[in-house]
């Protein structure tokens, strides 16, 4: 590329966004290879972090030299410690990652899923148990830890070095745990560890608060909602019709183009608004209330898809779209059908679009949302909500060639 | 001179008139020259408009007094 065309703000073969993650901006490469080399995959608790890649380099920074580098401790005892305080915790993200990671260090599935299920019962040494009991004891009974906890450590023959490793590893499991948390990342893969006698963390399927889209602490001042929910918070339940019917149009067809199907969209825009009103209560006016609404609505239609058996991940990378069907099209090709016969091919062919560009279209060019709204709505980077509105809208054109081309018009 | 590759790359900022005079200078450069990159323009113009103005996916009214019954009936 030469001059000024440098540029360019995105490039359209660089869409390597998963699901509804964040693109991979600004991060860098040491980072993605350090994760790559250690987890084969890029795991979406880092990539949830991205509007501070800054913070999110110095996190695996310390990954890498606390957990993956060479230390006091066996690699595999350190990864020991992560996935038993993990399961002290109730975490489910974390084993579902490392039991992974285990395997490639040699480790069997049921070994890993032994040691956080319980590591006494896992054929591990008792060396080794001391180390977890330790552990465990260190994450979730600070408070009845002493001197004697460490004392049993060195009477099982581990030297103050691997006993200092073992402590960082509990912090660095706890912060590891409490940002999956606080932002609610779900597994990459299926959780293989079952909690026997407690309750997980939120799994793939399962209800989670939403959480509204954080941008800026301040308060969205120009909401024209504004008065309307401050009624609502105040106990004027009936002041929440006007927001369904301000919205309703919106949510309704965020849904049908998640669930690509009317009457399920028309139930899950009820399960919507509910969930929104329920949640009223904790909307802090972080951003606009129909951007906040729209995510839940979203992840409400997205909850629904998951349970589908024959649901097709968001996790898929799609293959490379390029315009092949290049004709003319008639100049006024709106006067070439009826207003409803359009309305209609619209609808058909928008439904026929992959998952993620029908969704970033329709928010963008039905809905008509900004593209920073639709991009917060998504959890998107304004480069990746870009990135798939045009792939969407190229789509959409070589499917409606057929319809518009001046070579020849076809009923829809 | 860009290529047909960096028009596509540029044509989502282009739909939206969102380019930097510089740029759309190459851009229609390009076009001048591109009688693919002008079909591809014209016509992925045209499917936005279309689109933007076919009022498709209405919702029923119907659902806001399910919604709210629901939710009177919730609390």
């Amino acid at each position: 590329m030469i001059g000024v065309y440098t540029s360019l703000r995105f490039s359209f073969e660089r869409e390597t966004c998963v699901g509804f993650l964040p693109e991979i901006d600004g991060w860098s490469t040491e980072s993605l290879s350090v994760l790559k080399r250690n987890f084969g995959l890029v795991p979406k608790i880092y990539r949830a972090q991205l509007l501070r890649p800054d913070l999110v380099d110095a996190e695996i920074e310390l990954l890498d030299r606390l957990l993956f580098g060479k230390g006091a401790l066996t690699r595999v005892q350190k990864e020991f410690i992560l996935l038993a305080v993990s399961a002290e915790n109730n975490n489910s993200y974390f084993p579902a990652l490392h039991c992974q990671t285990l395997q490639f260090l040699g480790v069997k599935p049921e070994q890993s899923q032994q040691v956080a299920i319980d590591h006494r019962e896992a054929s591990l040494s008792n060396a080794e148990i001391s180390l977890l009991d330790f552990a465990r004891k260190l994450a979730s009974n600070s408070q009845s830890f002493t001197d004697l906890d460490v004392e049993s450590l060195r009477k099982s023959d581990f030297t103050d070095e691997q006993i200092l490793e073992a402590v960082l590893m509990v912090g660095l499991t706890q912060l590891l745990n409490c940002v999956q948390m606080g932002l609610g990342t779900e597994p990459d893969f299926k959780p293989r560890v079952t909690f026997p006698l407690k309750e997980v963390n939120p799994a793939v399927d399962s209800e989670r608060q939403i959480a509204e889209p954080e941008f800026a602490g301040d308060v969205v001042s120009d909401d024209p909602d504004f008065e309307i929910v401050a009624r609502v918070k105040n106990g004027e339940t009936d002041a929440f019709e006007e927001l369904v019917r301000r919205h309703g149009r919106r949510v309704y067809r965020s849904l049908v183009s998640i669930l690509g199907n009317a009457e399920e969209a028309e139930d899950a825009l009820q399960d919507a608004f509910l969930k929104a009103f329920q949640a009223l209560p904790n909307f802090e006016a972080r951003s606009r209330f129909s951007t906040w609404l729209v995510r839940i609505a979203i992840n409400t239609g997205l909850q629904r898809l998951r349970s589908r058996k024959d649901f097709d991940s968001l996790d898929e990378e799609s293959e490379e779209f390029r315009p092949r069907n290049i004709q003319a099209w008639t100049d006024s090709p709106e006067d070439c059908y009826s207003r409803e016969e359009i309305r209609k091919l619209v609808e058909k062919e928008v439904m026929k679009l992959p998952l993620k560009y029908r969704v970033a279209l329709m928010l963008r060019d039905l809905e008509e949302l900004s593209t920073e709204e639709a991009a917060a709505a998504l959890g998107l980077s304004v480069p990746g909500l870009k990135a798939r509105v045009l792939r969407g809208r190229l789509m959409l054109r070589e499917s409606m060639v057929p319809y518009f081309s001046k070579a020849g018009v076809s009923k829809p | 001179m860009i290529s047909c590759q960096d028009f596509i790359s540029e044509l989502g900022n282009l739909l939206e008139d969102d380019v930097a005079s510089e740029i759309r200078a190459q851009l229609e450069a390009h076009l001048a020259h591109c009688n693919t990159c002008q079909v591809l323009y014209d016509s992925t113009r045209k499917t936005l408009r279309i689109v933007t103005e076919s009022g498709s996916f209405e919702y029923p009214e119907r659902v806001v007094t399910k919604v709210m019954d629901r939710i009177r009936n919730n609390k």
